[in-house]
């Protein structure tokens, strides 16, 4: 467990399913040399597929005695699905068709999957009862890692200072034991440079005080991202005091800390001559439930006496929060604090390595790992 | 006279140790230089082959579902093994059979590679007890060389080649300057997947990129198997190989899902150093056959109550508090079997982080040192430490 934790928070009943996030996450880490199928963010239709294809019945986690759960690797083309890519080069000979009439301008493969795939096809029969929601997702930098339970090279770490979860690419040999012990799926494997890599919560932006860049863009201002042990950080409010912030299939055991306030609203179902059923509602509880845990009952129920009360009285400082105002109380990020820690470890806030092998525990002369900054560190002569 | 003796010397002790089966084999001297040696290399023609058999690593079951379905019914192989040395470099040839050629794709994410490693006992002050042999044990190093069949393996290189990193649709180039473009991307490639590590039991295993250690590694597919071969000093930061080397011989099968402990691997082998004064010890220690009575062992096992945290045979559940001993004959010396009893904590194997079970913790830290929760056996008579020495070493896989 780390000293303190990076948290976010996310407002389902703001997503709109834009993939804001999700772009400014690929053209930010993920759109190339060997990721461009990850979505270290994605955004997906729920009830559906997900992203790896049936993510939730992959395996991993733990059970309830504390076990790591056997899991499964996905396949890059049946699960994730290939990012295909066009020949745009035949445009400079010819047009969109070839010679003979066909088509001359072609991805480079014929697409049998894909990353929402089945986005925003839902369950239930249209008109009369057919419902979904969007569920985006990062990595949950969770306080027992299923990942970091799984690797027998001490190659993911969590960090003290924030409990961010990253993979020491130094260390990683690509065995891929972590993929199968996410039970969400959120680590990935670069077959590229044959190692596994992940969100990252855009570390580097948040040690100089910036939010993750998924949460900076997002235009439904869906996220906030604060330290849970920070009183003043809207995390702490929504996740501690009001309780109304959950974790994603808490019951997998990995303690996540990326946390979703409930969809609370959803129209009211229409019965066979399409009038509206009253006092109905389209999304059945039990898909909250299995999402989010038995706690989502009490959540949804605050959720709606603080917005009765804001009716009422004018006055809640729950559904203040949700507004989301500014992005400055949105994102508490003290930028002081890394630096801070970076004086007290005499060390480079950057550095995205395992400090415990940075001397070079059992080589004899140490490598020295390269940073952002082009300096080298570490190394025992 | 002193020369002849020491070549009489040597010949005895090689000649007493091909009697316990091939973990004893003699390094043909020769003169070549063997730093570009391959498996085509003449020089193979001058070395004598032994016959090594490697047994599946199952000392503890890892979370891959698939790779644990391919690996249910796991089969020992045989594999020829021959060392030459010029004194100043050592290399090893490893054949073994292998039905389909592996290679890990740069567009998958669930293809593996079939490869080899061979392990040598780092240098320690003391050249016994022998490390553990699942690479090394803490205060006795082991070197380990690996080689996997690959296809191009881009390494991040932190030599901010961050240009050459875009998707090649991006660049903006068409014809022929993506085509150069391709062509740099290609250069910046690694496509010998060859690494060198330093560890004191496998998950402090370090890989060694500062190029201390020089060494060449190949392998060739041919006629439905593999030829591996290594070169390496016999001196260097990490070794010291005189007389005697001590090595293990490991092998992965892509096609099972092998990587890092899915694997066949071999006990302790003693290479002899041909012209060099043979060290004994090492070779007896390598060598050794159990005196005990297995059948003895057998009933002090189930009396002692091993199977309460240890699989002892395939009908029990794996377990998560101890490593499995179904295999364990097969890989470990005598000597590994006798030490582990008496002395739980000299060697804690280690597997998934602790946290992966963590209501079953196989050791405890006190003061930094990993104090394994095994009892410690030495209360029991030498006689019966014998006799389940005699049985631990039964325990093994069948032979392909």
């Amino acid at each position: 467990m780390s000293k303190r934790q990076l948290a976010m928070v996310m407002d389902l009943n703001k997503c709109i399913g834009c993939q804001t996030c999700t772009v400014a996450c690929k053209t930010q880490w993920t759109n190339r040399n060997g990721r461009e199928y990850m979505y270290w963010n994605n955004v997906e239709t729920y009830p559906g597929t997900g992203y790896p294809k049936n993510w939730m019945e992959l395996g991993g986690g733990f059970d309830a005695a504390g076990d790591l759960q056997p899991g499964v690797i996905p396949n890059l083309e049946a699960d994730y699905g290939v990012p295909w890519d066009y020949n745009y080069e035949s445009l400079t000979t010819q047009g969109l068709l070839d010679n003979t009439g066909a088509a001359g301008f072609h991805p480079h493969v014929s697409p049998t999957w894909g990353p929402n795939w089945d986005e925003d096809e839902g369950a239930g029969v249209f008109p009369q009862d057919n419902y979904f929601f969007y569920l985006p997702r990062i990595c949950n930098h969770c306080t027992n890692p299923g990942c970091l339970s799984a690797c027998p090279r001490d190659a993911i770490f969590k960090r003290e200072e924030d409990g961010v979860v990253l993979v020491d690419l130094d260390r990683c040999q690509g065995y891929r034991y972590c993929i199968a012990g996410c039970p969400y799926k959120k680590i990935y494997f670069n077959p590229k440079i044959s190692k596994s890599e992940k969100c990252i919560l855009c570390f580097p932006r948040v040690e100089q005080g910036l939010p993750p860049a998924c949460a900076q863009q997002c235009v439904g201002r869906i996220r906030f991202v604060g330290f849970l042990d920070d009183e003043e950080s809207q995390v702490h409010k929504l996740v501690h005091k009001y309780k109304v912030a959950l974790g994603l299939r808490s019951d997998y055991g990995t303690q996540p800390n990326v946390y979703y306030i409930p969809p609370t609203e959803s129209p009211a179902k229409f019965d066979a001559e399409g009038k509206i059923i009253e006092g109905s509602t389209r999304l059945p509880i039990e898909e909250l439930e299995k999402l989010f845990g038995p706690a989502v009952h009490d959540a949804i129920k605050t959720l709606k006496a603080e917005m009765q009360k804001r009716k009422e009285t004018g006055a809640s400082e729950l559904m203040d929060l949700l507004i989301a105002y500014q992005h400055s109380d949105m994102f508490r990020l003290d930028n002081n604090y890394y630096q801070q820690v970076a004086r007290e470890k005499k060390r480079n806030p950057l550095a995205p390595v395992d400090t415990r092998y940075i001397a070079g525990k059992f080589t004899t002369k140490g490598h020295g790992q390269v940073l952002f900054s082009g300096h080298t560190t570490g190394g025992h002569h | 006279m002193k020369k002849l003796l020491t070549t009489i010397l040597s010949l005895g002790v090689a000649a007493s140790a091909a009697l316990a089966a091939d973990l004893s084999l003699t390094a043909t001297k020769v003169s070549d230089q063997l730093d570009a040696i391959n498996p085509d290399s003449a020089v193979w023609s001058k070395a004598k082959f032994a016959t090594v058999v490697l047994y599946p690593q199952t000392a503890i079951e890892f979370n891959d579902k698939e790779a644990n379905e391919a690996n249910k019914d796991p089969k020992g192989k045989k594999a020829q093994v021959a060392a030459v040395h010029n004194g100043k470099e050592i290399a090893l040839l490893v054949k073994w059979a292998d039905g389909t050629k592996n290679v890990q794709g740069i567009k998958c994410t669930d293809t593996y590679s079939d490869g080899f490693a061979i392990q040598f006992a780092g240098t320690t002050k003391k050249s016994q007890p022998l490390p553990y042999v699942g690479m090394g044990s803490v205060g006795r190093p082991v070197v380990v060389h690996l080689q996997k069949a690959t296809d191009k393996v881009y390494e991040p290189n932190g030599n901010k080649d961050v240009s050459t990193q875009i998707n090649r649709q991006q660049t903006g180039f068409f014809g022929k300057e993506l085509a150069e473009y391709d062509a740099k991307v290609a250069s910046l490639a690694n496509t010998d997947f060859e690494r060198v590590f330093v560890g004191e039991g496998f998950r402090s295993l370090t890989e060694i990129k500062d190029k201390s250690v020089k060494s060449n590694a190949a392998m060739k597919y041919d006629n439905k198997g593999w030829i591996g071969t290594l070169a390496r000093p016999l001196k260097d930061d990490y070794m010291n190989g005189a007389g005697t080397v001590a090595a293990t011989i490991a092998v992965w099968d892509g096609a099972k899902h092998g990587r890092n402990g899915l694997k066949l691997l071999s006990s302790w082998i003693a290479i002899n150093l041909e012209g060099q004064k043979a060290n004994a010890a090492v070779v007896a220690e390598a060598t050794e056959a159990p005196k005990g009575d297995a059948a003895k062992g057998k009933a002090a096992v189930e009396a002692n109550g091993c199977a309460g945290c240890h699989q002892i045979d395939k009908s029990m559940p794996a377990g998560y508090m101890a490593p499995s001993l179904v295999n364990v004959g097969g890989y470990s010396t005598a000597a590994y079997l006798r030490e582990s009893l008496i002395k739980p904590s000299a060697v804690v194997v280690p597997g998934f982080n602790r946290n992966a079970h963590s209501n079953t913790p196989w050791y405890n830290l006190e003061k930094g040192k990993r104090v394994s929760t095994m009892t410690d056996y030495s209360f029991l008579d030498k006689a019966t430490i014998e006799d389940i020495v005699a049985y631990l070493k039964t325990l093994k896989a069948e032979v392909e």
